[in-house]
C-alpha cells in the first residue's frame, strides 16, 4: 500500500470512528422509541375493582392490653393509612372509643415516634389518629412529641433543612391534636409554640388550629395577640379554604382580606427579556 | 503495516464501545429499600396497574437509558424510583375530583404540566431522575430537543417529607409550570427561576416566589395556562404547586387513601407558610387532626 493510500485510508477510519461515536451518543440521548419498561410480576385487577374491594374493608378494633394492644393498634394505622374520605367518620369514632384505654393510647404514641425517623407520611398518620382521639393519654404523648429538640443543622435542599421540615410539619400535627382538646394545659403547648418555636411552619399551624376550635372568634383572635410575634400578625387575618365552601363564601372572604391587607398585592410580573423589536419599558 | 492494524484495532474497539456504552449510565441511586406509607397505600389502589405504567412512560417521556438501575426492568417494584413515578403520575391522572364549585384547577391543568407533550402549558419535555440533593426538582431547558424535568432523591427517599406520591406530583407542577415562564419568556428570578435571599414573609432561602392570589373558578378548567400580563392573572411556580396539593387534600377521590390526602396537606400547608414573600398563601382545609 502506498503511503497516499495509507493516510487515506486512516483519514476515512478516522471520520469514520468519530461520526459513528457522535451518532451513537445523540441516538441515545434523544431516544425516541425507548426499551418499555417491564416486570415480571403477573397482571392483577383493574384499579376499578381493587378500589371497590378495599372500600369494603372493615377496620381492626382497638381494644386489648399489653401485646394484644400493640398488635390491634399497628394493624389500625395500616388500615387507616389506606382509608378513604368516605370512611372518615369510622375512623373518627374508632379512635375517640379508644382514648380511654392506656394501653392502645401507648402504642400509638410508641408507634409515633418509631415511625418519625424512618417513615414521615405514617408519622403525620399516627399522630392525626392520636389527636383526634382527644384525651389525657393523647395529650401526654403529643406534648412529649412537641418536646422533641428541633435540629438545627442538617441537608439543605431548595432552601430549607430537610430535618427541619419534617419534625416542623409533625410537630404542626401534634399541634393540630393538643388545639383540638381545648384544655387550658394543651392550649399553654399551643400559646408557647405560636411565640416561641422556631418554625414558621409550626407557629403558623398553632394560630390556625387555635383560631379553627374557636370558631375564628374575635376574641380567639384576641387571645392569640399576645403570643403572636409582630411580623406575622397577618396569619390571624389569613383566609383559610375550609373543606366544602362553595366559591362563592370564599371568594368573597379573600377579597375581604386583600382589602383589609392591600400590602399582599404582588408586583407585576417581569419578561427575561425584552420582546424584539419592542422599546424598553419606560 | 503493524502500526496501520494496531491503529485499525484499536479505532474498531473504540467505535463497539461507543455503540455500547449507554449516554447515562448514572451509578448512585437514591434510598432503594424502602416505600412511604403514603406511597405503599396508594400502590395498593391499583396494584401495580401494567397496562398504566406502559402508557404513562410515553406521556412523560422517560427513556430506559435514564432510568435502567431505577426500576425501569422491575416496574412493580414500589421502592424503586420508576415505579414510585410512575405511582405519583397515576395519582394526577385518575386522583381528583374536579369539582367547579371548589377545585382550584383540573385533572387537565395538571396533566398537560406534567406530561411530555407541547402544549399551551411549556414545550415539549422529558423526565429524568437524579441523585443530585441540591432540590427536590429541577427544569433544564435544552437548546436542541425536548427540555428536561428532573426529580430528585428527596422525593422517592421514605424518611424525607416529600417522598410521597403527592408532594412527587407537586414538583411536576413546579417544574412543569417552570417551563411555563421559559416559554413565556417571564422572569420569576435569578436564582434558579425564584428570588434570591429570603425577602419579605418567605424563609426558604433562594427559593422563594409571590403568591398571586385568585379566586375559585377564576379559571376555568384546562386554563391554568392563561395570564393577562399583570398579577391579577398570574402564577408562580411554588403557587402552582400549593394549589394541586390543595386540590389533592380536599378534592380528590374518595379511593385517594387518607395517608396520601394527609402528606399533600401537609406539604402544601408548609409550603404556603414559608415560601412566599407576600405570604402566607392560602390554607387547605381545616385543621382537625383526621
Amino acid at each position: 500500500m502506498s503511503r497516499g493510500s495509507r493516510v487515506a485510508l486512516r483519514s476515512l477510519l478516522t471520520v469514520l470512528f468519530f461520526t459513528s461515536f457522535t451518532f451513537a451518543r445523540s441516538a441515545e440521548a434523544t431516544e425516541k422509541k425507548p426499551q418499555p419498561p417491564e416486570t415480571t410480576t403477573p397482571a392483577g385487577s383493574r384499579p376499578s375493582t381493587i378500589i371497590k374491594e378495599l372500600a369494603g374493608r372493615k377496620p381492626p378494633e382497638l381494644t386489648g392490653t399489653g401485646d394484644a394492644a400493640k398488635k390491634s393498634v399497628s394493624g389500625f394505622i395500616d388500615w387507616a393509612a389506606s382509608s378513604t374520605r368516605d370512611q372518615a367518620d369510622i375512623v373518627r369514632e374508632a379512635v375517640a372509643g379508644a382514648g380511654r384505654n392506656q394501653d392502645i393510647m401507648a402504642a400509638f404514641c410508641h408507634e409515633a415516634f418509631e415511625a418519625q425517623p424512618v417513615d414521615h407520611s405514617r408519622a403525620l398518620v399516627v399522630l392525626s389518629l392520636i389527636g383526634e382521639a382527644r384525651s389525657k393519654h393523647g395529650e401526654e404523648c403529643l406534648a412529649k412529641f412537641m418536646a422533641l429538640p428541633f435540629p438545627e443543622k442538617g441537608t439543605v435542599v431548595d432552601g430549607e433543612i430537610l430535618e427541619q421540615t419534617a419534625l416542623a410539619t409533625l410537630q404542626a400535627k401534634a399541634i393540630d391534636g393538643l388545639a383540638y382538646l381545648k384544655r387550658d394545659t394543651a392550649d399553654k403547648i399551643v400559646f408557647e409554640a405560636i411565640a416561641k418555636h422556631p418554625s414558621r411552619i409550626v407557629r403558623a399551624e398553632g394560630i390556625a388550629a387555635y383560631l379553627y376550635n374557636h370558631e375564628y372568634s374575635d376574641r380567639a383572635k384576641e387571645a392569640l395577640k399576645p403570643y403572636v410575634r409582630k411580623d406575622e400578625l397577618i396569619f390571624l387575618d389569613r383566609v383559610v379554604k375550609r373543606e366544602g365552601e362553595q366559591k362563592e363564601s370564599f371568594n368573597r372572604r379573600l377579597e375581604a382580606y386583600l382589602k383589609l391587607h392591600p400590602e399582599l398585592r404582588p408586583p407585576a410580573p417581569e419578561k427575561a427579556q425584552p420582546e424584539p423589536g419592542k422599546p424598553p419599558a419606560f | 503495516m503493524t502500526t496501520l492494524t494496531t491503529r485499525r484495532a484499536i479505532a474498531a474497539l473504540l467505535f463497539v464501545a461507543a455503540l455500547v456504552l449507554p449516554a447515562s449510565g448514572a451509578l448512585a441511586v437514591c434510598n432503594q429499600t424502602a416505600a412511604s406509607t403514603a406511597d405503599t397505600a396508594l400502590w395498593n389502589t391499583h396494584g401495580c396497574w401494567q397496562a398504566f405504567f406502559l402508557w404513562s412512560y410515553k406521556a412523560y417521556d422517560q427513556r430506559s437509558s435514564d432510568w435502567n438501575n431505577r426500576g425501569w426492568n422491575d416496574a412493580c417494584n414500589v421502592n424503586l424510583e420508576f415505579p414510585k413515578h410512575w405511582n405519583a403520575a397515576y395519582l394526577v391522572t385518575y386522583g381528583l375530583q374536579d369539582q367547579n364549585c371548589c377545585s382550584w384547577h383540573g385533572t387537565a391543568d395538571y396533566r398537560a404540566l406534567g406530561e411530555a407533550a407541547g402544549s399551551d402549558f411549556h414545550t415539549s419535555l422529558y423526565h429524568t431522575c437524579s441523585d443530585d440533593n441540591c432540590c427536590f426538582g429541577s427544569f433544564d431547558p435544552h437548546l436542541i430537543g425536548p427540555d428536561e424535568i428532573s426529580t430528585h432523591c428527596p422525593l422517592y427517599n421514605a424518611t424525607a417529607t416529600n417522598g410521597n406520591p403527592g408532594s412527587r406530583a407537586g414538583d411536576f407542577m413546579h417544574e412543569g409550570w417552570r417551563g411555563w415562564l421559559h416559554k413565556y419568556n417571564w422572569n420569576n428570578g435569578s436564582y434558579g427561576g425564584h428570588r434570591c435571599g429570603t425577602p419579605g414573609n418567605c424563609t426558604a432561602k433562594d427559593a422563594c416566589d409571590y403568591f398571586y392570589f385568585h379566586g375559585v373558578g377564576a379559571y376555568a378548567f384546562g386554563a391554568l395556562y392563561q395570564t393577562d400580563g399583570t398579577a391579577n392573572r398570574f402564577h408562580s411556580p411554588n403557587q402552582v404547586q400549593v394549589e394541586f396539593l390543595c386540590d389533592v387534600a380536599d378534592y380528590s377521590n374518595s379511593w385517594v387513601p387518607a395517608s396520601v390526602r394527609q402528606s399533600a396537606k401537609s406539604d402544601a400547608d408548609a409550603r404556603a407558610a414559608a415560601r412566599f414573600i407576600n405570604g402566607p398563601g392560602y390554607k387547605c382545609g381545616d385543621p382537625r387532626p383526621w
